[in-house]
C-alpha cells in the first residue's frame, strides 16, 4: 500500500531555508522534511531533523500531498474521499477548507498555476476529476468530469503558457485533457488506449516556444508545441504531442520497465537542450531519460537505482538539480546528478530521521 | 547599501554601532517574540552581514581585472571572520542580557559560531596566507591563543586577588601561559611567585632566564630560518642540561614546566585539562619541539596528535574532522565535511567562493573544481528564497553564478509570493532589470487576474499594460466596456485619459481609450471633433460590431443639437452603420457576428435613430446647399 509519498514543496518560510523541504506522509499526517543540511542541527555533529507535521484529521490513509505555487498552503488528499487544504504559512496548519465531492478514495491533487486564480483539481477511485475554485474567499466546486469508465489515477495542469489545461490519467487506459475555454466551459479531448490496462501517472513537458522567442503581434499566442508524458500498466512510458489539428499523436514508446510504471516526471527546463524524464515502477527501478536534441526523438535511459521495493513517485525540485524517490519500503531518497553523469544519492529519510548516507561529491571521490 | 523590504538601509560594514542595531532589528527583535527554530536564528543573524562582505570582494575583482592581490584576500578573510565574531557578541551580550533563560539557548549558537570562525581562521592562514615555516607557527599561536581563551579570565582572577602567587590557579595559569607561549607574561607571574617566596627566588629566576631567551621568529628579525634552527636548538640543550642536574627538583611546578618547554610528550598530556582541545596540543606541541615546522610536514603532527589527546577514550568530532583535513591541506575535504556538519550553507558557499578567488579549487584538481563554488552558490542562495525579504540577497548571488544563475533565479522569482503591491513592484524590477521577459508577463499577469477578480479594473489595465500582454488588455478593456454600459459611467478616467502610446497595446484598448476621448470632447462641448471620431471608431473598425449601437445612441443627442454638427456625407455614413448593424449581414471583415435582436426596445431606438439621421441629413443637405450658394 502506499505509505510514503512525497512532493517538492516551495520552501516553507522558517521551516526550512533550503528548497528541499518534502512531505512524505503516513496514515494520517503529513511529515515536512527538511533537507540534510539544514536538518537543524543545535551543536556541532549532532544532527536533529526538524519536521513540521501536519495533522491532517484525515480519517484515513493520504495519497497525495500537494504544496501550491508559493508555498502558503497544502492540499492533501486521502481514502477518506475529502480533500482538505490547509494555509501553512510561518509553520502554522490552519484547515481552510474540508471539500466533499468525490464518492471513492481521492488519488492525487494539483494546484493549477495562480494567474488562474485559486483552482485545484483532484481525481478519484469513483471515476470523476472535480475542479475546484476559491471564490471570494470560499472553496467551491467549479466542474466535474466524469468521462471515464474507471479510477482516475493523476492529474495533472499543463504549464500556465498553454491555458488553463488539465491532463487526467485512468485505469480504462484513456487519458482526457480538459481545456478551459471560458465562461464556466470546459472542452474535452480524449485519449483511448493511451495503455493497456491502465494509466497511473501523466507528466507535462515544460512549455518551450520553438523558433525565435520575438514577441508576438497582439492578440496571437505563440506556437507552443505542448507534450506530455504517461505511464502505464503496460510497463511502457509515452510521450505524447498535440498535431497542428489539435490531435494528439503517440509521439514516442520509451520501454525499459519490467512491471507496471507507477510515475512519471519531467524536469523542468534549466535552458539546457536536453530534456530529461523520471520514471519510477512496480519493478523498483527508477530510470532517468534524456533526449539530447529537442529534433532527434531518441530517448536514453539510465538506471538511477534499483530498489528493493516498488518505487512509487519521482519528483523533481524545482530547478530540476534533486531528484526525490519514494518507495514502498516506506523511505524517502534524495538523489543528484554529479559532473560525470552518475547519480549520487544524497539523502536517506527514514521515517522521519534525517541522516546522512554520502555527499555529493563522495560519487567522484569513490571513482578517483 | 540595498534597502531590505522597509529594513534600515546597510551602509557600513565594519563592526560598529550601526551594525548593531541592524543586527537588532533582524535578529533578536523578532526572535524573542516568536518560536523559531535555533537553525533559523543563525541565519537571520548572519545574513545582512554576509551581503556587505561579498560586495567588497567584487569590488576588488573588478579594480584589480582579475589579479587580486593576496593581503586584499586576507583582508576579506579577515572581514569575513569579524563578521562572525560579531555576531557571537550580539548572540552572547543580547540575548543573555535580555532574558537569561533565552542565553542558554543561544549559548549553542554561540559555540557553532565559534567553531566556524576556528575553522575559517586555520583555513585562512594555511590557504590564504599560506604562511611559510616559521611565520607558520607564529600565526597558529595566535589562533590558538585566539580561541583558547580562559587564559584571560583566569589571569583576571589571580592577579586581582591579593596574593597571586599563593592563589590556587595560580600555577595552573602560569602552565597555562607557557602552553600559549606567551612566556613574558609567565616570566612576570614567575617573579611574583620569587617576591613572595625568597626560597625559590633562585630557580624562578633561572626559569625566568630560560623563558627570555628562548629563540622565536619575530616580526622584522632578520635572521634566516637555518639561523633560528640553530639557535633553538641550543637552548634547547640547556634546558636539557637543566633537566638532568635537577636543578628544578625542588619544585614541581617548576620541573612541569621545564619538561613542557623541552616539548615532552607526557608532560603535555599531564595538562589536557588546560590544553582543552587536542589542537592545542598540536601546536603547544610543535612550539617546543618542531618551530620551524613546514607546511606539508603538519598532517602528521596533527593526526599524532590527535590520536595521542584522544587516547582512544573517544572518537573525533566533526569538527576534528574538519580540521584533520584542513592540517592535510585537503580543502576539497574541507568543504565537503563542513557541508555535512554545518546546518546552513552560509559558510561553506562563502569559503568556498573566497578560496576560488584565491585559485586554489583549480590548482587542487578537483574533479568538481570550477562548479564547486557555483554549486554552492546556488544552495546557498536558493535558501535566501525562503525568506520573506532575504529572498534580494538571493538575486544578487545568482547574478554572480554564471552557468545556472540566471535560469535558477528565473524558476525561483515567481514563486515569491506577492502578498503586497509593494513587494510585487519590487520582484517586477529584479526582472525588468534583466531582462527576464517571460517571468514579467507571468508575474503582471497573475496580478491582472487577481485584480480582475477583486473588480479592480483599473489596477489590472496597468498591470496587462505592464505585461505588454495585448489579450489581457483586450479582456479588461471589454470588461471596462460592459462596465459603462451597465452604469453609464467609466471607472479609473485617470488611468484610460494617460494611456499614451500604450493605448496601441490592442485594438480593444485602443477603442476604449477613444471612447473615451469622445466623452471628453463632448463635455468640453467640442462637438465637431467628437461628432468626427465618433463616426471614425466604427468605419474604422476599431469598435466592435457588439458596441455599435451604443456609439450610435451616443450619436444622438449631437443629431439633435440646434446646430447642424454632421455633415451629410458623415449622416450617410452612420445610415451605412446602422443599416449593416440592422440586416442581418455580418459585415466583411468582421469577426463580430453578434446580430441586432427582434427586441421591442431595439426596433424603437433603431427607430428612433432612422427619424434623428433623416432629420440632420435634411438640415445638412439645407445648410450645405445654402452655403455653396451663397
Amino acid at each position: 500500500m502506499r505509505e510514503a509519498v512525497l512532493t517538492w514543496c516551495v520552501p516553507l518560510e522558517l521551516l526550512c531555508s533550503h528548497p528541499l523541504p518534502l512531505s512524505a506522509f503516513l496514515k494520517t499526517q503529513v511529515k515536512l522534511y527538511t533537507c540534510r543540511a539544514c536538518a537543524g542541527k543545535d551543536e556541532m555533529g549532532k544532527m536533529v531533523s526538524v519536521i513540521n507535521t501536519v495533522d491532517t484529521s484525515h480519517e484515513d490513509m493520504i495519497h497525495d500531498a500537494q504544496m501550491d505555487y508559493y508555498g502558503t498552503r497544502l492540499a492533501t488528499c486521502s481514502s477518506d474521499r475529502s480533500v482538505k487544504i490547509f494555509d501553512v504559512r510561518n509553520g502554522g496548519q490552519i484547515l481552510i477548507a474540508d471539500l466533499r465531492g468525490h464518492e471513492g478514495p481521492v488519488w492525487q491533487v494539483a494546484w493549477a498555476h495562480p494567474m488562474y486564480g485559486n483552482i485545484l483539481a483532484s481525481c478519484s477511485y469513483d471515476r470523476k476529476v472535480i475542479i475546484w475554485r476559491e471564490e471570494n474567499g470560499t472553496w467551491e466546486k467549479s466542474h466535474e468530469h466524469a468521462g471515464h469508465d474507471s479510477s482516475v489515477n493523476s492529474v495533472c495542469w499543463a504549464p500556465h503558457d498553454y491555458g488553463l489545461i488539465l491532463a487526467c490519467g485512468s485505469s480504462d487506459g484513456a487519458i482526457s485533457l480538459l481545456t478551459y475555454t471560458g465562461e464556466g466551459q470546459w472542452e474535452v479531448k480524449k485519449i483511448n488506449n493511451a495503455h493497456t490496462i491502465g494509466c497511473n501517472a501523466v507528466s507535462w513537458a515544460p512549455a518551450v516556444v520553438p523558433g525565435s522567442l520575438i514577441d508576438q503581434p497582439s492578440g496571437q499566442k505563440p506556437n507552443y508545441i505542448k507534450r506530455f508524458a504517461s505511464g502505464g500498466c503496460d510497463n511502457l512510458i509515452k510521450l505524447w504531442k498535440e498535431e497542428e489539428d489539435g490531435q494528439w499523436k503517440e509521439e514516442q514508446k520509451l520501454e525499459a520497465h519490467s512491471d507496471w510504471v507507477r510515475d512519471v516526471a519531467w524536469a523542468p527546463s534549466i535552458g539546457l537542450p536536453t530534456s530529461t524524464i523520471a520514471s519510477c515502477s512496480q519493478d523498483g527501478r527508477v530510470f532517468i531519460w534524456t533526449c539530447d536534441d529537442a529534433s532527434s526523438n531518441t530517448w536514453s535511459p539510465k538506471l538511477l537505482h534499483k530498489f528493493n521495493d516498488v518505487v512509487w513517485h519521482v519528483s523533481w525540485s524545482i530547478t530540476a538539480n534533486i531528484l526525490a524517490v519514494s518507495g514502498g519500503d516506506n523511505k524517502v531518497t534524495l538523489w543528484k546528478e554529479s559532473v560525470d553523469g552518475q547519480w549520487v544519492c544524497i539523502s536517506d529519510v527514514n521515517k522521519g530521521q534525517g541522516s546522512v548516507s554520502a555527499s555529493v561529491t563522495e560519487g567522484q571521490q569513490n571513482e578517483q | 547599501g540595498k534597502e531590505l523590504d522597509g529594513e534600515p538601509t546597510v551602509t557600513v560594514r565594519a563592526v560598529n554601532s550601526r551594525k548593531n542595531q541592524m543586527c537588532f532589528d533582524w535578529g533578536p527583535g523578532r526572535l524573542l517574540v516568536s518560536n523559531e527554530p535555533p537553525s533559523n536564528k543563525k541565519e537571520m543573524c548572519s545574513c545582512p552581514f554576509i551581503y556587505i562582505i561579498r560586495k567588497d570582494v567584487d569590488r576588488i575583482d573588478e579594480r584589480l581585472t582579475g589579479k587580486i592581490q593576496k593581503s586584499q584576500l586576507v583582508r576579506v578573510s579577515k572581514n569575513y571572520r569579524s563578521v562572525i565574531r560579531a555576531c557571537m557578541e550580539e548572540c552572547t551580550s543580547v540575548f543573555a542580557a535580555k532574558d537569561p533563560a533565552n542565553g542558554r539557548q543561544f549559548s549553542s549558537q554561540v559555540s557553532i559560531l565559534s567553531a566556524m570562525e576556528l575553522i575559517w581562521n586555520l583555513c585562512e592562514i594555511l590557504f590564504i596566507e599560506v604562511a611559510p615555516a616559521g611565520p607558520l607557527l607564529l600565526h597558529l599561536l595566535d589562533w590558538v591563543r585566539l580561541h583558547v581563551c580562559e587564559v584571560d579570565s583566569l589571569s583576571a582572577d589571580v592577579l586581582g586577588s591579593e596574593n597571586p602567587s599563593k592563589h590556587d590557579s595560580f600555577w595552573n595559569l602560569v602552565t597555562i601561559l607557557v602552553l600559549q607561549g606567551r612566556l613574558d607574561e609567565a616570566r612576570q607571574m614567575l617573579s611574583k611567585e620569587a617576591d613572595a617566596s625568597p626560597a625559590s627566588a633562585g630557580i624562578c629566576r633561572i626559569m625566568g632566564d630560560l623563558m627570555r631567551t628562548m629563540p622565536i621568529l619575530s616580526p622584522g628579525n632578520t635572521q634566516t630560518l637555518t639561523e633560528l634552527e640553530l639557535k633553538w636548538q641550543h637552548w634547547h640543550e640547556e634546558c636539557e642540561r637543566y633537566l638532568q642536574d635537577s636543578t628544578f627538583a625542588t619544585s614541581p611546578h617548576l620541573e612541569s614546566l621545564l619538561k613542557i618547554m623541552l616539548g615532552d610528550e607526557a608532560a603535555l598530556l599531564e595538562q589536557k585539562e588546560l590544553l582543552s582541545n587536542w589542537y592545542h596540543f598540536l601546536v603547544t606541541r610543535l612550539l617546543y619541539s618542531n618551530p620551524t615546522v613546514k607546511p606539508i610536514d603538519l598532517h602528521y603532527y596533527a593526526q599524532s596528535s590527535l590520536d595521542l589527546f584522544l587516547g582512544g577514550e573517544s572518537s573525533p568530532e566533526p569538527l576534528d574532522n574538519i580540521l584533520l583535513a584542513a592540517f592535510e591541506f585537503d580543502i576539497h575535504q574541507v568543504i565537503k565535511e563542513c557541508s555535512i556538519a554545518l546546518s546552513n550553507w552560509w559558510f561553506v558557499a562563502h569559503l568556498t567562493d573566497l578560496l576560488d578567488h584565491c585559485k586554489l579549487l583549480q590548482s587542487h584538481n578537483l574533479y568538481f573544481g570550477s562548479n564547486m563554488r557555483e554549486f554552492l552558490l546556488l544552495e546557498y542562495a536558493s535558501g535566501l528564497f525562503a525568506h520573506p525579504s532575504l529572498w534580494q540577497l538571493g538575486v544578487d548571488y545568482f547574478d554572480y553564478c554564471p552557468e545556472l544563475g540566471r535560469v535558477s533565479l528565473e524558476l525561483h522569482i515567481e514563486r515569491i509570493p506577492l502578498n503586497t503591491e509593494q513587494k510585487a513592484l519590487k520582484v517586477l524590477r529584479v526582472c525588468e532589470q534583466r531582462q527576464m521577459t517571460e517571468q514579467v508577463r507571468s508575474i503582471c499577469k497573475i496580478l491582472a487576474m487577481k485584480a480582475v477578480r477583486n473588480n479592480r479594473l483599473g489596477s489590472a489595465l496597468s498591470w496587462s499594460i505592464r505585461a505588454k500582454d495585448a489579450a489581457f488588455a483586450t479582456l479588461v478593456s471589454d470588461r471596462f466596456l460592459r462596465d459603462y454600459c451597465e452604469r453609464g459611467c467609466f471607472s479609473d478616467l485617470d488611468l484610460i485619459d494617460n494611456l499614451g502610446p500604450a493605448m496601441m497595446l490592442s485594438d480593444r484598448l485602443t477603442f476604449l481609450g477613444k471612447y473615451r476621448e469622445f466623452h471628453r470632447m463632448y463635455g468640453e462641448k467640442r462637438f465637431a471633433d467628437a461628432a468626427s471620431l465618433l463616426l471614425s471608431l466604427m468605419t474604422s473598425r476599431i469598435a466592435p460590431r457588439s458596441f455599435w449601437m451604443t456609439l450610435l445612441t451616443d450619436a444622438l443627442p449631437l443629431l439633435e443639437q440646434k446646430q447642424v454638427i454632421f455633415s451629410a456625407e458623415q449622416t450617410y455614413e452612420l445610415m451605412r452603420c446602422l443599416e449593416d448593424l440592422t440586416s442581418r449581414r455580418p459585415v466583411h471583415g468582421e469577426s463580430d457576428t453578434e446580430q441586432l435582436q427582434d427586441d421591442d426596445i431595439e426596433t424603437t431606438k433603431v427607430e428612433m435613430l432612422r427619424l434623428s439621421l433623416a432629420r440632420n441629413l435634411a438640415r445638412a443637405i439645407i445648410r450645405e446647399g445654402s452655403l455653396e450658394g451663397s
